[in-house]
C-alpha cells in the first residue's frame, strides 16, 4: 500500500500540471489577442480594402460605385504618373546601387579592429543624426548661394555655379549622394559577424587563405541570410521613398524628384482618392514583380 | 582580427594594409561626425555669417542669438510657425511615448505566445499572420487607413447607410487626433520579429521549470522572461522611439490642425516658408515672405534652421546614448547556419 501511494502520488502531480496547463489555455489568446487586432485592422484589413477602393470612385461625399479599372485607364493616360514612375526606379535602384554594398563591407573591416577600438568606433559610428534633422543639414549643404557644396564646387573645383538640387538633369544624383558619403556598418550585418566562429578563420589560413578569400567564402556566405532580407527590404522601402526627397526638393524642379508615393499624396490632397489608392496599387504590383524576380534570382540560402 | 594572418603580422604588407583599413573606418567616422559638427558651429553664427560665402569653419563671433530666436519663432513670423516650437515638442512626445506604450507591450506578448506559449500549427499560423505585413509595401495601405481613421471600421471616405434606412453606420473618428497616429503603431510586425528571434533563444527548460514552481504564465512572463529580455526591450524602444519621433508621411496625412502637429510637421512647414533648396512652391514663399523678412532681420536665417535640426535630432541622440550597451546584445538573428 505504501509503496503504491509513493507511485500513484507523483504521478497525479504531473496530471495536475498538464490539466492546469490545458486548462488555463485560453491565457495563451489573451496574450495575443491585442496584437491580432492591431494586425488585422492597421495591417491586412487596409491593405486588401485598397484593392477593392482602387476600383471605385471613392467621392468625399455621396454615393461609392464600383467603376471597374477606370481609376487606371485614367493614370496610364496622365503623362506625371510614368514620369513619377521613372524617377522612382532610377532613384530606387540607384540608391540600392549605390549605398547598399558599403554597409556590410564596413561592418566586415570594423570587426577586424581590437575590441576596444571597435567599441568606441562603433559608438561614434551609431551616434543617431535624426533622418528629419539631417535633411535640414543638407539642404543648408546644397543650398546654391552659399552652400559648402557650391564652395566646393566654383572655388576648389573652379566649376561654374552648379544648379544642384533645381536642376532637372542632376537632381536625383544629388539627392542619392548623402547616402553614399555617409556610410556605415549594418547593426545586424555586426551581430551576423559576431556569430561565426573564429576557428573557421584559422582553418581557412591553414589552408592558405588570403584576405579576400576568407571574406568572399567565411563571411559573405555567413551573412548571406541578413544580406538576403536586407536586400529585400530595401527594395520594399526604397521605391516607396517619400520623406527625404520631399523635404529637399518637395518633388521639383518640374517634378523631376517626384516620386510615386509623392504623386499619390498630391491626388490625396485633390481629392482624388480612387485614383491615389489605384495608383498605391500599381506601385504594389511593381515593388511585388521586382521582390519576385529578385527571389527567382538570389536564393536565400543556396545549400538548402 | 581574423581576416589579416595570425603569424607574420609584423611584415610591412600586412602592418601597411592594416591601416589602410583604419584609415578607411576613421574616414567614415569622420564624415559621419561633420553634420554634427557643421549643424553646431552654424547654430551658434549670426544671421549673416550663415549664409556667408565662402563658409567659415568656425564663428567669427559665436553668439547664441538663434537658440533664443527660434524659441519664440511663433511670436515673431505666426504665419511661419502658428504654434510656439514647446506645442510641437510636447505633441512629438506624447505621440512617441504613447506609442511606445501601447505597441511594446502588444507586440512582445504576441511574440512571446507565438514563441513559447503556442505549439504546432496555431503557432505557425499565427507567425505568418503576424510578420506577413512585412512583405507588403506598406504603401498600399496608407489611403485605407487614414480612411480608417475618419470612420473606423469602415475604410471608405463615407460611411455606409445602415440597410433600409438613410441613416449611416456610427462610426469612430481618430482622424486629427493623438491617437490616429498611436493607434495604427499598436502592433509592429518587424519588432515582432526582434522579439521573437530573441525570445526563442531562451531555453523552454526555464519556463517549464517555473511552470512546475506554479507560476502563472502571466508572472513567469512579468517575473523571468521580462527582466532576462531587457536587451531586446532596449533595442525595440530605441527603434520604436526614433521612427515614431522622425515619423513624417502619416502624421502628414492624419494631422491637420497646427496644435496637435509633431515637430516634423512643423519643420516641413518652417522649410516650406524657407524656400530651401531653390525648389520653392512660389505661393507659399510669397504668403510667407514677409514673416520670413522679419526674422532675417532679428537675425535668424539658417542659424535658426540648425537650431531646430539640432533640437529634432537631441531626444533621439539621449535615447541611443541610454540603450547603446544593449544595442547588439539585444539583437538575435535567426536561421543563421
Amino acid at each position: 500500500m505504501t509503496v503504491g501511494t509513493e507511485v500513484i502520488e507523483p504521478k497525479t502531480e504531473v496530471q495536475t500540471v498538464e490539466e492546469g496547463r490545458t486548462r488555463k489555455g485560453w491565457i495563451n489568446w489573451i496574450f495575443v489577442a491585442p496584437a491580432i487586432l492591431f494586425q488585422f485592422f492597421w495591417g491586412w484589413y487596409p491593405s486588401i480594402v485598397a484593392i477593392f477602393l482602387s476600383l471605385t470612385n471613392a467621392p468625399i461625399r455621396g454615393a461609392l460605385t464600383f467603376r471597374g479599372i477606370e481609376n487606371y485607364v485614367r493614370l496610364a493616360s496622365d503623362p506625371l504618373v510614368p514620369m513619377a514612375f521613372r524617377v522612382t526606379l532610377i532613384y530606387g535602384i540607384a540608391s540600392i546601387v549605390l549605398t547598399f554594398f558599403i554597409p556590410i563591407f564596413t561592418a566586415i573591416l570594423l570587426m577586424e579592429m581590437p575590441p576596444k577600438t571597435m567599441r568606441v568606433m562603433m559608438i561614434l559610428w551609431f551616434l543617431p543624426l535624426s533622418g528629419i534633422a539631417s535633411t535640414l543639414f543638407w539642404q543648408y549643404l546644397y543650398n546654391e548661394n552659399f552652400g559648402l557644396f557650391q564652395f566646393i564646387a566654383t572655388s576648389v573645383l573652379g566649376l561654374p555655379p552648379q544648379a544642384f538640387l533645381s536642376s532637372e538633369r542632376w537632381v536625383l544624383l544629388w539627392l542619392i549622394v548623402p547616402g553614399i558619403i555617409m556610410y556605415g556598418p549594418g547593426l545586424y550585418y555586426i551581430t551576423g559577424l559576431q556569430a561565426i566562429p573564429k576557428s573557421y578563420f584559422e582553418a581557412a589560413e591553414v589552408e592558405g587563405a588570403g584576405f579576400w578569400r576568407k571574406i568572399w567564402t567565411i563571411s559573405l556566405p555567413r551573412l548571406r541570410p541578413i544580406i538576403f532580407m536586407s536586400m529585400l527590404f530595401s527594395i520594399i522601402g526604397s521605391l516607396q521613398e517619400f520623406t527625404f526627397p520631399d523635404l529637399m526638393t518637395r518633388g521639383g524642379p518640374n517634378g523631376a524628384s517626384r516620386t510615386v508615393v509623392m504623386y499619390m499624396f498630391n491626388l490625396l490632397n485633390n481629392g482624388r482618392i480612387g485614383d491615389s489608392t489605384a495608383l498605391a496599387v500599381m506601385l504594389f504590383a511593381l515593388i511585388m514583380i521586382l521582390v519576385l524576380i529578385f527571389r527567382l534570382l538570389v536564393k536565400s540560402d543556396p545549400d538548402v | 582580427m581574423s581576416l589579416f594572418p595570425t603569424v607574420g603580422r609584423k611584415q610591412a604588407s600586412v602592418r601597411i594594409s592594416w591601416w589602410l583599413v583604419v584609415a578607411f573606418l576613421v574616414l567614415g567616422i569622420f564624415l559621419h561626425l561633420v553634420p554634427f559638427y557643421i549643424m553646431i558651429s552654424t547654430s551658434i553664427k549670426p544671421a549673416s555669417e550663415a549664409m556667408a560665402m565662402p563658409p567659415t569653419l568656425w564663428p567669427k563671433e559665436p553668439t547664441f542669438v538663434a537658440w533664443k530666436l527660434v524659441f519664440n519663432l511663433s511670436d515673431i513670423a505666426k504665419s511661419v510657425l502658428p504654434q510656439p516650437l514647446s506645442r510641437y515638442f510636447l505633441n512629438s512626445v506624447i505621440m512617441t511615448f504613447g506609442t511606445m506604450l501601447l505597441s511594446i507591450p502588444v507586440t512582445s506578448m504576441a511574440a512571446y505566445a507565438v514563441s513559447k506559449l503556442l505549439k504546432g500549427r496555431t503557432a505557425n499560423n499565427l507567425f505568418v499572420f503576424f510578420i506577413g505585413t512585412l512583405m507588403l509595401p506598406g504603401i498600399v495601405s496608407l489611403i485605407p487607413s487614414f480612411l480608417l481613421t475618419r470612420n473606423f471600421p469602415f475604410p471608405l471616405p463615407v460611411a455606409p447607410n445602415i440597410p433600409g434606412t438613410a441613416t449611416p453606420f456610427p462610426t469612430l473618428r481618430i482622424w486629427n487626433t493623438y491617437w490616429a497616429v498611436i493607434l495604427p503603431a499598436g502592433f509592429s510586425a518587424g519588432n515582432f520579429l526582434l522579439f521573437k528571434g530573441y525570445f526563442d533563444s531562451i531555453p523552454d527548460s526555464i519556463i517549464n521549470a517555473a511552470r512546475v514552481d506554479g507560476g502563472s504564465e502571466f508572472n513567469i512572463f512579468r517575473r523571468i522572461i521580462l527582466p532576462m529580455s531587457v536587451p531586446v526591450y532596449a533595442v525595440v524602444a530605441y527603434f520604436t522611439f526614433g521612427g515614431t519621433w522622425d515619423s513624417y508621411l502619416w502624421p502628414l496625412v492624419v494631422i491637420q490642425d497646427s496644435s496637435i502637429a509633431p515637430l516634423t510637421l512643423a519643420i516641413r512647414r518652417i522649410t516650406d516658408a524657407f524656400g530651401a533648396a531653390g525648389t520653392t512652391n512660389p505661393l507659399t514663399a510669397i504668403g510667407a515672405s514677409a514673416g520670413i523678412t522679419d526674422l532675417v532681420n532679428q537675425g535668424l536665417s539658417w542659424n535658426g534652421l540648425m537650431v531646430l535640426g539640432l533640437l529634432q535630432a537631441l531626444p533621439t541622440f539621449i535615447f541611443f546614448i541610454i540603450t547603446r550597451e544593449y544595442l547588439l546584445k539585444g539583437v538575435k538573428i535567426q536561421g543563421l547556419k
